[in-house]
């Protein structure tokens, strides 16, 4: 594995808000190996989510260099963006993001519509991702049928059908209580075990003390990178209740 | 997009195996198609309350474009019963457009002189029929029958396109050199004063203007022209017409030539009419030659102006209904801005984005148009079975109707669709 699957150098997000800048990210640079587990901590305005949308390729970075398994992505254009984000990024949102109208299954199915796959493979493929995360008795329910935790399971299975390179989970436990938040940490320990590259946002120091790796960021900069216990440790003199 | 797909795997990034290429396009209409449906199926009220503009406005075209079409084919087929290579000769044009009725009512008459100039003068003509005509009273036996048109002309009326003996015969020379008491009916004529047979008329007394007459034939059906009967009438010798009701009245004379003669026909009756009533030079004539295409032309710009205005209140609700497809669409992208933005997370193209949504509006504008087909269908119907309106619907009216619906629908959803194309992934994410 001697290609990280991650390379940022000097990444830069400047938004302009009323003729004034805001730089919401100031020369971030890391690496991340194939098959890690790693955290990307913060406070709200800190430039977590413009991180995570910067990796997620759904924003462009101002400057810097983003390489993804070796390849920059800068100057690629808009529908091959969109084909990279389809095949290579599972996204988790805090709020799941599911489609209302459509079935457990239906969700899951998408990002494989967008690909191409034809119906049945699309079928069958779908259904086992939710039997990996523990769903084999709520393929045809709709969200609104689905408890929290069941809703993110189904987020879950969503972003692992396209088998991407990289899940990127958005404050993934935000929503849940803690009860469910746990189930839902320890899937995610489970398909890291699996080989599975994870990076999660999120401002909870207790969450990033499960991954092996984090990356606290604040005012656009990383400020430490480390285990994640000592950098949770780190940065939560006075923990805060999530 | 398969050789770019390619080349980005060579750079190492490792891809899941799956289709690629043309599949994607189908599956991803068949997606549209999927999602357009549950939309509307989801918002059942509001979709329909959306198309029924476009209802409307295609079941007002489709009913008026039936019924202008009906009128169409009943006029040709009833055009049929003027001769086709016949030449009208009359004091007044057939149907006047533009010239002033006060230049022609001072027109002297036509009478015996101008008749008998072209019997006598005339080379290219076949036959030549006077015609004028009363309303008087006829009847046979205890019946009577009120104003009946009583017709007075000659053998040749029929070659003029007068009409098709059904029984017996026509009037013959003799029987107008003479001014015979002789009568040929028309088919209402014959079954009112002779139920039966049509051969059972013939040979039977008639009273014309309480005159003796003798049924000698009766004429084949020949339906309506312009809402009037034509089989209402009684033919006679215009001999015995002018002892009866006099002979100074006007007559109207059918000149028919052979097939493609019919302008060397009025050539020639210009001159041999201008000489028989003595217009100098230097005069424009003072009669006109009067064609069945006449008919047609005026005919053709009425109906022309009819489908003018069919196609102005179709464009009008048509654009309204457009207007109001549009309104929805764009309510639609907006409640839907978190759900475009997952699209797009997920891999969704702009013009994936942008093709489920025009799928969307033209299938809520296609129904619509399927719709106003239909209805507008029934109504021509319902007009035609409660007026002497025809009705007759072509295919190209129906296939218009869902045509211009369906374009309406893209045309006016394609401002929404690309407003949610356009939408900002990380923007409609955040949407809350």
């Amino acid at each position: 594995m001697t290609e990280p699957l991650i390379a940022l150098d000097g990444i830069t997000r400047v938004y302009r808000v009323g003729g004034e800048e805001v730089r919401a990210l100031d020369g971030v640079s890391f690496e991340i190996a194939r098959g890690e587990w790693v955290a990307i901590v913060g406070q709200s305005g800190s430039g977590k989510s413009t991180l995570m949308n910067v990796l997620g390729l759904l924003d462009t970075p101002t400057a810097g260099s983003y390489r993804l398994s070796g390849q920059d992505v800068a100057g690629l254009d808009d529908d091959t963006l969109a084909d990279v984000r389809n095949r290579e990024i599972g996204f988790i949102f805090q709020t799941f993001q599911l489609l209302p109208r459509a079935s457990a299954v239906q969700n899951v199915e998408l990002p494989l519509v967008y690909r191409g796959v034809p119906r049945r493979e699309r079928r069958a493929r779908a259904e086992e991702a939710l039997r990996a995360v523990g769903l084999d008795n709520r393929m045809k329910h709709k969200p609104n049928e689905l408890s929290g935790g069941q809703r993110q399971r189904v987020a879950i299975a969503r972003a692992l059908v396209g088998e991407p390179s990289l899940l990127l989970a958005d404050e993934p436990t935000g929503n849940l209580d803690s009860a469910t938040g746990e189930e839902i940490v320890r899937l995610f320990g489970e398909l890291h075990g699996r080989g599975h590259t994870i990076l999660l946002v999120t401002h909870e120091p207790r969450l990033a003390a499960r991954c092996p790796r984090a990356i606290r960021i604040s005012d656009g900069r990383i400020v430490a990178d480390g285990p994640g216990c000592d950098i949770a440790a780190l940065g939560a003199p006075k923990a805060v209740a999530g | 997009m398969t050789g770019r797909g390619e080349r980005r795997r060579s750079h190492g990034i490792p891809t899941t195996q799956g289709a690629r290429g043309a599949p994607r396009a189908l599956t991803e209409l068949g997606e549209g198609v999927r999602i357009a449906f549950s939309a509307l199926a989801g918002h059942r009220l509001r979709s329909a309350l959306t198309t029924l503009g476009i209802v409307i406005g295609v079941m007002t075209v489709i009913a008026i474009v039936a019924i202008i079409q009906g009128l169409n084919q009943s006029f040709e087929a009833q055009i049929q019963n003027f001769g086709a290579h016949t030449v009208y000769v009359a004091k007044h044009p057939f149907v006047s457009v533009d010239e002033e009725w006060w230049k022609l009512r001072n027109r002297r008459n036509l009478g015996r002189r101008e008749l008998e100039a072209i019997q006598r003068e005339s080379r290219v003509a076949v036959a030549v029929a006077p015609m004028t005509f009363v309303r008087s009273t006829v009847g046979a036996g205890g019946r009577d029958l009120e104003s009946v048109q009583v017709n007075g002309t000659n053998q040749d009326y029929p070659a003029t396109g007068g009409g098709t003996v059904r029984a017996g015969r026509f009037l013959a020379d003799s029987d107008v050199e003479l001014a015979r008491p002789v009568a040929v009916l028309g088919a209402d004529v014959a079954d009112e004063l002779f139920p039966g047979p049509p051969d059972a008329a013939l040979g039977k007394k008639l009273r014309v203007a309480g005159r003796p007459f003798t049924v000698v034939g009766v004429l084949e059906r020949k339906g309506q022209l312009l809402g009037i009967p034509m089989d209402a009438n009684v033919s006679i010798p215009f001999t015995a017409f002018g002892r009866i009701f006099g002979d100074k009245r006007s007559l109207a004379i059918a000149v028919a030539a052979p097939p493609g003669e019919v302008t060397a026909l009025e050539d020639e009756l210009t001159s041999i009419l201008r000489r028989a009533r003595a217009v100098s030079p230097e005069k424009p004539d003072d009669f006109n030659l009067n064609r069945q295409d006449q008919f047609l032309k005026v005919y053709r710009q009425l109906t022309g102006a009819l489908y003018g205005v069919a196609i102005g209140v179709g464009i009008i609700t048509l654009v309204v209904g457009g207007i109001g497809i549009m309104n929805i669409m764009l309510v639609s992208v907006h409640e839907r801005t978190r759900e475009i933005g997952v699209r797009r997370a997920l891999g969704a193209r702009r013009r994936t984005i942008l093709l489920q949504f025009l799928v969307e509006s033209s299938v809520v504008a296609a129904l619509g148009g399927a719709l106003g087909t239909a209805l507008g269908l029934a109504v021509a119907q319902a007009i035609a079975m409660l007026s002497p309106l025809a009705a007759a619907a072509t295919p190209s009216a129906i296939g218009l109707g869902l045509g211009f619906s369906a374009a309406v629908g893209l045309l006016f959803g394609s401002w929404p669709a690309w407003r949610a194309a356009n939408l900002d992934p990380v923007e409609a994410l955040r949407w809350e």
